[in-house]
């Protein structure tokens, strides 16, 4: 288990003060060591995801049996609660008594971003998949990287995909999560949907964690819509499906969800809600690459369920597999060599090919839409759809707000 | 837009139940033991995951929503006769705290047994899909479960009101003391409607799997809520509970047409607007 | 008397080993909950009065100084004298209409309100981040060290609570006592115990807001989560833990807390629920929290020696 490796607070703190009394340095360290951090939701509104990124991390680390070239690599945890108080504390916490100088995650885009300070602050190289645009955007820096696929990449493809399918559909409806990742989302769906052929017919914003859509479903109901375009994530997003079907509006009208996570969303729904949905997500199991194939297979067996793995636990493994590749090719464990390494390099990775681009560190990879299959056509209760369209255009230059990346 | 607006009445009223249902069992156990149950929500994620194991288990949704509510009875005199009790001695403030510690305890044990992914139950075979009522398509299972919390409020007004067990909590609620002086045993009766307000809670819960789904964090979303229910209607009115239930429904439903962003505030202004104009809630005598 | 400016010096002594042992962001941030907690106590304590919405003063606090960081690039002396002010009036208006309503009520408004203010806070995007927080709340210059951010807080924290002290023991903090203790004696004897308990309000919201503004210049951001009413129950949760009998058991609480939630979180990814377990035997054994402990083991040890 790689949580040996976990060392008390009251512990470290001891032996510092051994440390700071008798003048000695605490640790000699030998062999260079790299430290990574996963900072995960193992409580609060992502408890659900924050074990299954654990998960994915170390079958990250054990595919490379825990070495990045001649760099030893050490994994630690530490509980990010879903809030940005909590999760900066313990990052805090790790790079002083666990000498980490990289970390990856955690889930919220909010407390992501409030870590991505800590990064900045304590020169950590700092990895982060989700939906917020910031961090490759506004508040770029040099130790700050997003594997998620940028936001216009993502609703463009899912706009291009829908039209393919539904060459009639015109008039779309949205649900948006009250946030900043849903606006810069809704802007995005608004300026894009004319170039396919669509429009957008009405919109409602609804407060992150939402339970209750059906005032917004009779809303949405009222203007027959051709379908319903979804901007929002997790329970959310599972909330809002369920209903709508209770209600009859799909599947007879087709559903997008734009942003999704994917397994760990449709497994939440019964097959007969999910029989009409476009699903837009950063990552799905079938993606055909030496490296997904590897990671299904060894994550499965780690799963207590043997669930294939959706977004989240491919996210961790991502930023796990990058971080791994940023100080394999820098060839030690000096953070900023591991920087500038990865900085506008390519990576083969789960998704594919995945480029760093060097003046914003947003990855320029594939993102995937897939169609829902029919309770009939599936294979089995895991086969949820079939991937019908990757793209990775980037996001157009003039959008990007990463003004400047900064200096090391 | 009249269509609009009556199918959100539907709908707002619909929601408005089950907020009632939570708000009569707290205001219960409010009246009678004289604290906040802080576990009240998690009580309400125990009926929902305690649904799930019936029908897992077992099989039938209705035998779980006739079931599962009993476990949460169960749940909720376990904790009064371990805990609570023992606390009557002491203010009533570690009472609530007790609670408060509970809750926590009982989310993370509904992570560690059920897992911490949430998951949903579909509505009965028969109750599936929608109805058209004219002004809207509806969906029957929510109809059904308006029809079935209407059904318990009414079935718990004629036990408060006609029974002998009743018009002892009744009285409980409006003056504690007398009790007492009766001689009946009042451990009993805080027993009693601990269970009673753990079965509202239960059922609610239960009622609510196909609605709103299960996840741990159930619980701890609609406390609040409840708590505002309370607050408005005015401590110890079972009407009131009710009534206010069906207005924050109804807000909510309403505010999502002109301005859906504001949905969870306006019940905060609503109860703001209560406390400045009547602070004693719209129903409450003390 | 001595015993105090005795506890004084030792909590001095404290603060200067902790960041000897500690990050001095951590210990910071343990110092400022410890304000929070002893501010929370003037009310739980000696007052007797539960407040479940303590969240409120601490979130509307550092919200006040990350905006007037982020849109003004405010001075210290500015920000929280204002944050403090700003406090008063909100506790003023909160605590007003919550003391009209005693026990259960009282509990419950200051709870809904705090959701209330959530709520705002939550939706009102533009003004505070929502979700995703208010960033960019950069320390001044001369503090951007974090030792010298940390001395500043422990400056700061002793000064808040040597004033705490002496409000408590003025005339006026005595009477809170008084209306705990027995608000009909206090109200026969010509006291306004509504008044009473209002002062007691305000002068823990404007401590605590006071810490909510220090705390926004800790990691250079203001979480939503700062003003969330699960965090008005761990203000409860360590006032309580720590001992409210005793003025400076809640300090003991706050680090036992953050030690605690540090410690456990390492070892169990379900580590809320050893809190619950703490807490519930806490509340059903040892009320008198951790100073009773101590209190205990002092008597245990006294009788010993006086035997030997």
């Amino acid at each position: 288990m790689a949580r040996i490796t976990r060392r008390g607070f009251a512990a470290t703190a001891a032996v510092a003060t051994g440390a700071a009394v008798t003048g000695f340095p605490y640790v000699v360290r030998a062999a260079e060591e790299a430290a990574i951090l996963g900072l995960w939701d193992f409580t609060g509104a992502y408890a659900d995801v924050g074990p299954l990124m654990d998960v994915g991390a170390q079958v990250a680390l054990e595919q490379v049996d825990y070495r990045a070239g001649d760099v030893k690599l050490r994994y630690v945890t530490r509980d990010g609660e879903t809030k940005a108080g909590a999760a900066t504390r313990r990052a805090e916490e790790a790079i002083a008594s666990e000498k980490v100088g990289y970390i990856i995650g955690p889930w919220s885009s909010g407390v992501g971003l409030a870590v991505s300070e800590v990064a900045k602050n304590n020169k950590v190289m700092h990895w982060f998949s989700g939906g917020t645009e910031d961090i490759s955007g506004k508040r770029c820096h040099r130790y700050g990287f997003q594997w998620a696929a940028n936001p216009w990449t993502a609703m463009d493809a899912v706009l291009y995909a829908f039209r393919q399918q539904n060459a009639n559909a015109r008039r779309l409806y949205l649900f948006v999560a009250d946030y900043a990742f849903g606006w810069s989302l809704e802007k995005y769906v608004g300026n894009l949907a004319p170039k396919y052929g669509m429009e957008v017919i009405g919109a409602d914003r609804h407060p992150l964690g939402q339970r209750e859509f059906s005032s917004y479903i009779l809303k949405a109901a009222a203007k027959n819509p051709d379908a319903v375009f979804m901007i929002n994530f997790g329970l959310d997003a599972v909330s809002a499906a369920r209903q709508l079907h209770s209600f009859g509006l799909i599947p007879k009208v087709p559903l997008i969800m734009s942003w999704s996570a994917g397994v760990e969303e449709l497994i939440q729904l019964a097959p007969e809600i999910r029989s009409n949905v476009i699903v837009g997500t950063n990552y799905y199991y079938t993606a055909d690459n030496p490296v997904s194939k590897a990671f299904v297979e060894a994550y499965r067996k780690k799963d207590k369920q043997g669930n294939p793995p959706g977004y989240a636990p491919a996210a961790a493994y991502s930023l796990a597999h990058m971080t791994i590749e940023a100080i394999k090719r820098a060839g030690t464990a000096n953070v900023q060599k591991a920087i500038q390494s990865i900085e506008g390099a390519e990576v083969e990775g789960l998704v594919g090919t995945i480029k760093v681009q060097a003046s914003n560190h947003q990855s320029i990879r594939p993102y995937f839409v897939l169609k829902t299959k029919t309770p009939k056509e599936s294979q089995g209760p895991l086969d949820f759809g079939t991937i019908i369209h990757t793209s990775s255009t980037p996001q157009p230059k003039e959008l990007n707000e990463c003004a400047d990346i900064g200096k090391l | 837009m009249t269509f609009l607006i009556v199918s959100q009445i539907i709908n707002g009223v619909v929601t408005g139940m089950l907020y009632a249902l939570m708000g009569v069992g707290l205001t219960l156990i409010l009246g009678v033991l004289n604290i906040p149950n802080f576990a009240h929500g998690v009580l309400y994620a125990f009926g929902a995951y305690f649904m799930l194991a019936v029908t897992q288990l077992i099989g039938g949704f209705w035998l779980g929503v006739l079931i599962a509510p009993f476990g949460v009875v169960a749940l909720g005199m376990l904790i009064e006769y371990f805990g609570v009790r023992q606390l009557y001695a002491a203010h009533h403030d570690y009472q609530l705290l007790f609670l408060f510690a509970v809750a926590l305890i009982l989310q993370e044990a509904i992570i560690l047994i059920w897992g911490p992914v949430g998951t949903s139950i579909l509505p009965p075979e028969h109750l599936a899909g929608a109805v058209n009522l004219g002004v809207t398509i509806y969906p029957k299972y929510r109809l059904a479960v308006m029809v079935i919390t209407a059904a318990i409020v009414i079935a718990l007004w004629l036990f408060l009101t006609r029974t002998n067990v009743g018009a002892i909590v009744r009285a409980g609620i409006e003056n504690r003391g007398m009790v007492e002086v009766l001689g009946i045993d009042v451990q009993k009766v805080f027993l009693l409607t601990f269970g009673i307000g753990a079965w509202l809670a239960g059922i609610a819960g239960s009622l609510a799997t196909p609605i709103m789904g299960l996840t741990p964090s159930m619980g701890f979303d609609i406390l609040p809520i409840t708590f505002v229910v309370v607050v408005i209607a005015g401590l110890g009115s079972v009407v009131g509970a009710i009534l206010a239930g069906i207005l924050i429904g109804l807000a909510q439903s309403l505010t999502t047409i002109w301005f859906p962003e504001a949905a969870q505030v306006v019940i905060y202004l609503l109860m703001g607007l209560t406390i400045i104009l009547r602070p004693q809630g719209l129903f409450g005598k003390r | 008397m001595r015993r105090d400016r005795y506890s004084f010096l030792l909590l001095a002594v404290l603060a200067i080993v902790a960041p000897l042992v500690l990050r001095p962001v951590i210990a910071a941030e343990i110092l400022i909950f410890a304000i929070v907690a002893v501010a929370n106590n003037i009310i739980l304590g000696y007052t007797g009065l539960l407040s479940f919405g303590q969240a409120t003063f601490f979130g509307v606090g550092a919200y006040i100084s990350g905006l007037m960081i982020v849109h003004w690039d405010a001075p210290l002396w500015l920000i929280l004298p204002t944050a403090v002010a700003a406090n008063v009036l909100l506790a003023g208006v909160i605590g007003y209409l919550c003391v009209q309503r005693i026990g259960l009520y009282f509990i419950m408004l200051t709870f809904a309100f705090n959701q209330m203010f959530y709520f705002i806070a939550y939706s009102w995007t533009t003004l505070t981040g929502g979700e995703d927080g208010l960033p960019g709340v950069q320390r001044p210059e001369w503090l951007r060290d974090d030792l010298a951010f940390y001395t500043f807080v422990a400056v700061l924290a002793l000064i808040c609570l040597a004033l705490m002290k002496r409000i408590v023991d003025s005339p006026w903090g005595r009477l809170f006592q008084a209306v705990r203790d027995n608000p009909d004696r206090a109200a026969a004897t010509g006291h306004n115990v509504r008044l009473i308990k209002l002062t007691s309000f305000v002068v823990a919201g404007a401590f605590t807001g006071f810490a909510g503004a220090v705390y926004a210049l800790l990691y250079g951001i203001v979480p939503v989560d700062a003003i969330y009413w699960l965090r008005s129950g761990d203000i409860v949760f360590m006032t309580l833990i720590g001992g409210s009998g005793n003025f400076f058991g809640p300090v003991i609480g706050a680090v036992f807390f953050i030690w605690l939630s540090e410690t456990v979180s390492l070892f169990w990814n379900r580590w809320p629920m050893i809190l619950g377990i703490v807490f519930a035997l806490v509340v059903l054994f040892l009320r008198g929290g951790i100073v009773e402990v101590l209190a205990r083991i002092a008597g245990v040890m006294r009788r010993r020696r006086d035997a030997g």
